[in-house]
């Protein structure tokens, strides 16, 4: 036992330091010649930090090249997204973000940087679809109940999420808008505290991630009311989009970003790098251990979808902040 | 339970598991002792390793790096004055002082042994109570973290060095500095002048190491203070005796720190700052606690780590993580097909006992290694005074930037050092400063929460659904009167 495991941790680290060999072996003419650095603009212990864990793991890989993860948080995750912003456009900078840091935050403050004009998305690896969540003994026993208890009493019922304009926040308010109601907001920091307050009573309804929720759910402590998409994550609960909510509310997307300007054949490389990732056996092993999905678009699909962010965020704000 | 506990017992006993908590806990403590490396990157890095080796080893593992990794962040706060963390604050004020008597292994054998104590009391405390104290950490909401708070922050003021009217004035600055930056409720900005640096804020890091750190190595290169030598060149062990004398002292720490771990959202800071200024109310020589107390070192150090235990309560019985410590553990249990929760002990009660019943042999493990490595860290601070204060002041420049590469950073660090020498210069305590720096935002947070809960009507919320806070909010400055008051009878320094 003991010799395998010391055998498994030879292999992570085999694996871990592949790089360091890789940039050691043949100089290569093409990018990328050195290693290359994702910033994240969030702090450690995150989702995302976990997810960049298996990603610049296993990604060296199919680059020869190693990935070295720098952890800027700051500002809501301005201050690491500037950061690349100001870097050359050699693909040796890239962000790792999601999607209401990046089309979300332009249209509440004045940013240092257009996250349109100034980044290009390489790939969107995987998102995360928010449910929302009563406890078991709570009396809204469909959405329906809930809303039509809120448009009863408006703003008495609370509902604890993981920080203003954040991934469980903007969502509610989306939602609220859709079919008219609204709810007491109380922020937590993070979806844990929040989902903490729920199950402590301080609060009467939260979101959470499925990742997050599996133990309780199957424990019977709470209850999900609608899932986000249009497809049913669990058999007997309705969908945002069958409870009148439709569009892109509720996902969060974990996507790569480069600088715009990077050459289309860094992108190129890239691109295939990530397509490759996706498809390796022990990347998808060690998601799957995280409870992650892995659900890639490349960079011209996702650029589609954060056209429509733009716009429905843009709306969003102007109708919250008009109030 | 009995037989799921043996069976627990049986699982731990491995020599896999203990090697590689070795190692952890001793890659750990090197991580922690390097001022701008967390323990939690350390964890972060090394949680993929721990998705390929066998529950009952990786996490034991993981929880190695982390209990290492606190103590050693003790390391620089006892020989150079530069705690890394706020967590080490309390522990620099008499570890240095003790350094500069040439004691410098003496405080990091306290250090060593009072953390092991109260980490262990806590940890058996914590397996025994699990479902009490699960039960008990949903009785604090925001409005009575908000009360706990402001009476720590009280308590700070009242007992540390200098006099209560200028730790007051020290602490409002402090709370002032913790607004400049982005408004953590409603996202305004508030004293930033448009600058884009102070938008997220001024960094704890920087302040912390040149508001402790700076003054010291200027006093050492303007003033030639002198580093004792009087002991030999190792200087001397802890004797038992000494131990012995602070062992009151470290049970009262112990409990304290673990009452706080209960309450989610304190932490250590808190914990360290509470065990320190409660050991020196109830001493009689409390004009030493500063100067170089052995119990000073004891009552910080055992109440930090008697927090462990109860805060991975949230996350084994709720599969909740606390803060990003816990985020980690949560991750490398999923990983490993353990779901914590409230089934996790009826369907996997062995294996969690075998995890927490390994976590109790990581401290008596730890025990030997940090004595062992001790002689090492204290022969530092032995290196030729001219060799040393360059390489503390490439660790203070260094560690300042590696938190966040900002150059802003080394910039606040030359200001906050200035800061620091005129302080010192005006016999300002910068304690009170950083504690309500650190603790400011949490509170402030604590009540835009508690405002947001009672929707418009505040009074009328904690009256109808909060009397046990609206009575800790009522009672809190009253019991900070009379601390304040009894702490001016005692002579301070």
């Amino acid at each position: 036992m003991l010799k395998s495991t010391i055998k498994r941790v030879a292999a992570t680290a085999v694996a871990a330091g592949f790089a360091v060999t890789a940039s050691l072996g043949a100089a290569q003419a093409e990018y990328p010649e050195k290693p290359i650095t994702m910033v994240i603009p969030l702090g450690a212990g995150g989702s995302h930090d976990l997810n960049a864990r298996v990603i610049t793991s296993i990604i060296p890989t199919y680059l020869n090249q190693a990935m070295i993860v720098r952890l800027t948080p700051g500002s809501g995750g301005q201050k690491g997204t500037q950061e690349v912003a100001n870097s050359a456009a050699d693909g040796y900078t890239l962000l790792f973000t999601h999607n209401y840091i990046d089309m979300l935050q332009q249209h509440v403050e004045n940013l240092p940087y257009d996250p349109m004009e100034d980044f290009i998305p390489i790939a969107r690896v995987n998102y995360a679809p928010a449910g929302i969540v009563v406890r078991a003994d709570s009396p809204y026993q469909t959405f329906d109940d809930l809303v039509a208890a809120a448009q009863a009493n408006p703003d008495s019922i609370r509902m604890s999420h993981s920080g203003n304009w954040g991934a469980f926040f903007v969502p509610a308010a989306q939602i609220m808008k859709a079919r008219d109601f609204s709810l007491n907001l109380v922020p937590y920091k993070g979806g844990g505290p929040a989902l903490q307050a729920l199950l402590a009573g301080d609060s009467d309804v939260t979101m959470g991630f499925p990742s997050t929720l599996g133990s309780l759910l199957d424990a019977g402590t709470i209850r999900v009311l609608a899932t986000a998409g249009s497809e049913r994550m669990f058999d007997d609960v309705p969908t945002l989009a069958e409870v009148g909510v439709e569009g892109d509310i509720g996902f969060m997307h974990r996507v790569v970003l480069a600088p715009k300007g990077t050459p289309d054949d860094v992108v190129a490389t890239l691109t295939d790098a990530f397509g490759k990732l996706v498809e390796d056996k022990t990347f998808t092993r060690m998601m799957g251990r995280l409870n992650e999905t892995i659900d890639l678009l490349d960079g011209a699909e996702y650029q589609a979808m954060r056209q429509e962010q733009d716009a429905a965020y843009a709306d969003l704000v102007k109708v919250l902040t008009s109030q | 339970m009995l037989d799921q506990f043996l069976e627990g017992f049986a699982m731990a006993m491995r020599v896999d598991t203990f090697v590689l908590m070795g190692a952890g806990l001793f890659g750990g403590m090197l991580v922690g002792a390097l001022p701008g490396f967390t323990t939690l990157m350390a964890m972060a890095i090394l949680l993929p390793i721990s998705f390929f080796l066998d529950p009952i080893v990786g996490i034991p593992f993981l929880l190695g790096v982390y209990k290492g990794g606190i103590f050693g962040g003790s390391i620089p706060a006892i020989l150079v004055s530069m705690p890394g963390t706020g967590a080490a604050v309390a522990t620099s004020r008499d570890g240095y002082a003790l350094t500069k008597q040439g004691k410098s292994r003496k405080a990091l054998d306290m250090a060593l042994f009072s953390s092991v104590f109260g980490d262990t009391a806590s940890d058996i405390f914590t397996i025994f109570m699990i479902f009490p104290i699960a039960f008990l950490v949903m009785q604090f909401g925001p409005p009575e973290l908000f009360a706990v708070l402001l009476l720590s922050l009280v308590i700070i003021a009242a007992t540390s060095g200098s006099s209560t009217v200028k730790s007051l004035i020290m602490m409002a600055v402090g709370l002032w500095l913790s607004f400049i930056g982005t408004d953590p409720l409603g996202g305004v900005e508030r004293f930033t002048f448009g600058l884009f640096d102070l938008k997220s804020g001024i960094p704890l890091l920087p302040m912390l190491i040149g508001v402790f750190a700076i003054p010291e190595i200027a006093g050492v290169v303007i003033r030639n203070e002198k580093v004792k030598q009087l002991a030999s060149l190792m200087g001397e062990r802890l004797t038992f005796r000494e131990f012995r004398g602070t062992l009151k002292t470290i049970c009262r720490s112990t409990v304290i720190g673990t009452g706080i771990g209960i309450i989610p959202g304190l932490g250590q800071v808190v914990a360290a700052m509470m065990g320190y200024a409660a050991a020196k109310n109830a001493s009689d020589h409390p004009e030493t606690f500063g100067q170089g107390d052995l119990e000073g070192v004891a009552a910080a150090e055992a109440a930090n780590n008697a927090v462990n235990g109860p805060t991975m309560v949230p996350l084994l019985t709720l599969g909740i993580p606390g803060d990003n410590v816990t985020a980690i553990l949560l991750g490398a249990f999923v990983a490993q097909g353990l779901r914590p929760g409230p089934q996790l002990f009826e369907e996997q009660g062995a294996t969690v006992f075998a995890i927490l019943i390994a976590m109790v042999f990581a401290n008596l493990m730890f025990l030997v290694i940090g004595y062992l490595s001790i002689p090492f860290f204290s022969r530092l601070v032995r290196i030729k005074t001219s060799v040393l204060i360059p390489v503390v002041i490439m660790f203070a420049f260094a560690g300042a930037y590696v938190f966040r590469s900002d150059t802003f950073d080394l910039l606040m660090l030359v200001g906050f050092g200035i800061f620091g020498l005129i302080a010192k210069a005006g016999k300002f305590d910068v304690m009170p400063m950083v504690m309500g720096f650190i603790l400011g935002p949490p509170m402030e947070y604590a009540f835009g929460q508690t405002i947001a809960m009672g929707n418009g009507s505040t009074l009328a919320f904690l009256f109808d659904e909060r009397i046990a806070a609206l009575m800790i909010l009522v009672a809190t400055p009253m019991i900070g009167l009379l601390l304040w008051r009894r702490m001016k009878t005692v002579p301070s320094d």
